[in-house]
């Protein structure tokens, strides 16, 4: 019989959730989000420049047209077998 | 703390640990794939060497790849950026250093303790005890050096980042003693069905809160970095770090669908599976827009394409993942390599992508040098990216095959030769990735130590 002990670990892990977001909303971790926005940009840390060629910009859209494709392959198959199978 | 008296001061030492940690792993988990792909194809090739056996290469690679290679590289990242969003410095790189070293002794131990044969036999969950709680007691030195440097931070705002690198090592380092059943060291495991509903509460949790909130936590921080430009909404963000952890902690019962368990953990498996497109298209809409416009500097930057690439696969892999929940879908997809497949785009291209994309970024910024080689880089990236659209056809192709063989009533003897084709294709693209491994590792560790470029 472990539902007691299921229970337990999901109501502390509940209440802990609670209390981290009381706390957040307490010390105003949900105002001010449009600063928040920037945080990473002002960090100190320069990396080396970039220098950005059309062949970037060409790898980006053959990756995203790869990604639909493929989606869109597997949406097809999926669905073949699903149908077909007895 | 100005700005260049902070960047000073930081010495990035556990940063660098958890980078070499990951670039060694990755070549030997996949070296443990390729050789149990290998196997698939030729049964009879390691003869009588017991550790060279598939039930024993089997389970080194997958927590390899979980332990060794992947959940480093993106904690490399998250110990880099932490103390920056944060504008402190990291509360101890000393304990930094011992988590990494601790961390390697467990990796190593239990590696060896899978080679000669002792495992806990649940997948996922093979290492044996000891091995466990020296994991445990590494994420507790983890936890303990991220929320003390969160706690001596200048900056008040916590960025969403640090929410998920935060969250992932503290509900990692729980589920972590749960799913091991540490309390058991003789078994590590309950009895019956409260052990599958266990472990596969677990076993899905290594992905949905280790893995998936490193892994966006870096990308939330790369590619703003990358292009300049500010976050599309912080707000967003933490919308969708609530309603993760609200939804992904139980899903792991839609494993089980064709088990015995309760029903109304299978629905509320299945319901938060579909429930699931909602954190990852607030990530995946808030990233992309982030990045809309700026396509080229993305790829200009090489961390920056990989953590991009990333989370394409990310939408890919949760997409299917949800799709997957379905019982009516499932009557073709479980019990077949559709699912090896399905977790192959999960942790090498997504979370393995990001993970290289991390390591890729950070390390110009903690040597203060280009890379040694982006032309290697991008030779490991294109590995990479093929050898996940390979495996994914490839496991597709041999999962449809399975699955409906296996409703049609099919003989096991009528549909192995049938696979033959694919398992050498599949292991033709391990060793892709293998290779691309190895130049990642010569890559790093020359970058690291022996990179004759001038500092920028």
């Amino acid at each position: 019989m472990y539902s007691p002990y299921f229970l337990t670990y999901m109501l502390a892990g509940f209440i802990l959730s609670v209390l981290v977001f009381l706390w957040a909303l307490h010390a105003g971790q949900f105002r001010d989000q449009k600063r928040a926005r920037f945080l990473p940009l002002d960090d100190g840390a320069e990396g080396p420049p970039v220098v950005v060629s059309r062949m970037n910009r060409i790898q980006g859209y053959v990756i995203l047209g790869l990604a639909c494709a493929g989606l869109l392959a597997m949406a097809i198959t999926l669905g073949y077998s699903i149908l077909t199978a007895r | 703390m100005s700005k260049s008296q902070f960047t000073a001061i930081q010495t990035n030492s556990t940063a660098r640990g958890f980078c070499l940690t990951s670039a060694f792993w990755m070549v030997i988990a996949t070296l443990a794939g390729l050789t149990a792909a290998t196997e698939l194809i030729a049964p009879d090739i390691s003869g009588n060497v017991s550790w060279l056996v598939f039930g024993r290469v089997r389970p080194i690679h997958v927590n390899l790849v979980l332990f060794g290679f992947v959940t480093p590289g993106l904690l490399a990242a998250a110990f880099y950026f932490l103390p920056r969003l944060l504008r402190t410095e990291l509360y101890s790189e000393k304990l930094g250093i011992a988590a990494v070293a601790l961390w390697n002794v467990a990796i190593a131990a239990g590696i060896i303790a899978l080679a000669a044969g002792h495992s806990q036999g649940r997948e996922y969950a093979e290492l044996i005890w000891p091995v466990d709680v020296l994991l445990v007691i590494t994420f507790a030195l983890l936890f303990w050096n991220l929320i003390m440097t969160v706690r001596r931070r200048q900056e008040p705002i916590l960025y969403v980042s640090v929410w998920y690198a935060c969250a992932a090592v503290i509900l990692t380092g729980v589920t972590y003693c749960l799913g091991n059943v540490v309390w058991k060291p003789d078994s590590g495991a309950l009895v019956g069905i409260p052990d599958a509903i266990l472990l596969w509460f677990y076993g899905h949790n290594i992905f949905g809160l280790l893995l998936t909130p490193l892994s966006i936590a870096v990308a939330y921080y790369v590619i703003p970095t990358a292009i300049r430009r500010p976050l599309y909404s912080h707000t967003l963000s933490l919308i969708g770090f609530w309603s993760l952890l609200v939804v992904y902690s139980h899903i792991g019962t839609h494993h089980l669908l064709q088990v015995p368990v309760p029903t109304w953990l299978k629905v509320v498996a299945i319901v938060d599976s579909i429930a699931m497109v909602i954190p990852v298209m607030v990530f995946l809409i808030n990233i992309w827009y982030t990045a809309k416009g700026s396509l080229g500097e993305v790829h200009a930057d090489i961390g920056a394409k990989f953590v991009f690439t990333g989370t394409i696969m990310y939408f890919v892999v949760s997409i299917q993942g949800s799709i997957m929940a379905l019982p009516q879908v499932q009557r073709v997809t479980h019990f077949n390599n559709w699912v090896v497949g399905h977790a192959h785009v999960g942790v090498l291209g997504f979370a393995g992508m990001i993970a290289l994309g991390g390591l890729y970024f950070i390390l110009p910024r903690i040597t203060g040098k280009p890379l040694y080689s982006r032309f290697l880089a991008d030779l490991q990236y294109w590995f990479v990216f093929l050898g996940t659209i390979g495996f994914t056809t490839v496991l597709t192709i041999v999962g449809l095959i399975q699955g409906n063989a296996w409703l049609n009533g099919e003989m096991i003897y009528r549909v192995l030769p049938e696979l033959q084709i694919y398992y050498i294709m599949r292991a033709a693209v391990g060793l892709t990735v293998f290779v691309s491994a190895l130049i990642g590792l010569y890559n790093i560790v020359r970058t690291l130590y022996f990179n004759p470029g001038e500092a920028a």
